[in-house]
């Protein structure tokens, strides 16, 4: 049966998994937006070889589910010598997989800028650097933000799948409540409304961004 | 080695252009050359290719065969080079392309600043003064997005003229202006030509041609059917396709 008095009791406890959870988006998604900017500029500018690389890894990450890629390096990689702790190999696992969909994000993002735009800093003799520095990506900057906000309240919900291996993120902690009081209902409902209370705030920003775009 | 004779003295020599895109070819062996401070207008129907020809000039459209000597220097097609040649030629497109991001100011200053590495402070005050010369002093820290189509117009040619270029490309600059700031536009683009600048322009505008044209060019299906002075194009068309164009944009 449903108690609130259960999530008050262990509201602490809940919160430390929120912590964990709130850190572990904030890192990965930092590793992620920089990775996938670069990713993204490497599959539009990098030429055919560097092209095609990047397209293997988007595709490859977006047609596996994320919780593979948190297991292999988590169990995996340390039997070839990579031994990553926790909290790291939560991160890189996560930053990996959404560094992917965030590519696409960018590209989606220049693609969208009309091509009147490069041809104008061409015409003045910029490289193409310089006409993405200068000209494309400060045009980009409005469109990502919106996308880039719901990837991050994405992110949050992701984060629980760490609760495989065992890390203590809101969702495993509000587990072991289930576990030690026996009332199972009462601490995942009080984990869903504190997931709540991260991505509502997050996702409504997101629609005011859409809203001040167009 | 032709080349280089026949560039003696000229800014520009195109000879035997030709551009396709995939199996359709737009431009079929074009061939012209320039005198510094020489005004050339360039006619023809839609589809004629001559928005492709001036494109092909400063490699926006690399061409598919021929050659352009620039200035005495036959163009390469390696980035370096184009970027040289880019930096020298001007353009101004039919649809502004002014950057939506930037103000009227920044827009101008953008290219000295980033291109040709001269400091801020020197840029922003040549753009004043560019502002001024095509009557947007008022405008400087305005966004595109809060100017009339004539005013983002003469912003996009002051933003190439602060580049100083040896050559300016007008691609139907006034085909996108609503008709009663078009004389906005045409009035700083003959200003610049009573400067001497060197210019070559795609345009319709018969009024425009006649008052400053040094030669006009007339184009079909990729290919130049007609060229000589205004009067003799205009006034005495040879051939019947220059003939029902010009009737036709005379009527309209």
């Amino acid at each position: 049966m449903f108690k609130w008095s259960i999530i008050f009791e262990n509201l602490p406890f809940l919160l430390a998994g929120a912590w964990t959870t709130f850190s572990l988006t904030v890192v990965s998604m930092i590793f992620a937006t920089v990775a996938g900017l670069l990713v993204g500029l490497m599959n539009m500018f990098g030429g055919k070889v560097i092209g095609a690389i990047t397209r293997v890894y988007i595709e490859a990450v977006r047609g596996t589910p994320a919780l593979l890629l948190i297991l292999i390096v988590y169990y995996a990689l340390p039997r070839i010598g990579f031994n990553l702790p926790q909290f790291p190999a939560a991160a890189v696992s996560l930053a990996v997989c959404y560094a992917a969909y965030i590519a696409e994000v960018f590209r989606s993002a220049v693609e969208s800028i009309p091509k009147g735009q490069s041809e104008a800093a061409f015409s003045l003799g910029m490289s193409q650097a310089q006409a993405l520095r200068h000209v494309i990506l400060p045009q980009t900057f409005r469109r990502v933000l919106p996308p880039l906000a719901n990837e991050f309240a994405a992110l949050i919900k992701d984060t629980s799948l760490v609760a495989f291996i065992a890390m203590h993120d809101l969702l495993f902690n509000a587990k072991i409540i289930g576990a030690r009081t026996f009332n199972i209902m009462s601490p995942y409902i009080g984990a869903a409304l504190i997931y709540l209370i991260m991505t509502t705030p997050v996702m409504q920003w997101s629609r005011n961004l859409e809203k001040k775009v167009e | 080695m032709t080349g280089d004779m026949l560039s003696q003295g000229k800014v520009l020599v195109v000879e035997d252009l030709h551009k396709s895109f995939g199996s359709l070819e737009v431009i079929k062996g074009v061939s012209f050359d320039m005198d510094f401070k020489e005004r050339l207008v360039l006619m023809g129907p839609s589809g004629s290719g001559k928005s492709t020809l001036v494109r092909c000039i400063n490699w926006i459209e690399p061409p598919s065969a021929g050659r352009v000597t620039f200035d005495g220097k036959l163009v390469e097609s390696r980035k370096y080079d184009i970027r040289r040649l880019r930096e020298d030629i001007g353009m101004v497109f039919q649809q502004f392309n002014v950057f939506p991001h930037l103000t009227a100011l920044q827009n101008i200053a953008l290219g000295p600043i980033v291109v040709k590495k001269v400091d801020r402070k020197a840029a922003e005050a040549e753009a004043m003064e560019l502002l001024a010369k095509v009557g947007l002093s008022h405008r400087a820290d305005h966004k595109p997005g809060q100017m009339s189509g004539g005013e983002q117009q003469r912003v996009a040619i002051a933003r190439a003229l602060a580049m100083h270029p040896k050559l300016m490309l007008f691609d139907e600059p006034t085909s996108s202006i609503d008709v009663e700031l078009i004389h906005e536009v045409l009035d700083v683009m003959v200003k610049l030509a009573d400067e001497g600048m060197t210019m070559i322009v795609v345009t319709h505008e018969i009024g425009f041609a006649k008052e400053v044209a040094d030669r006009v060019i007339f184009m079909d299906q990729g290919l130049i059917i007609e060229s000589g002075s205004p009067c003799e194009v205009f006034e005495h068309p040879q051939q019947e396709r220059t003939q029902s164009f010009l009737s036709k944009v005379l009527l309209a």
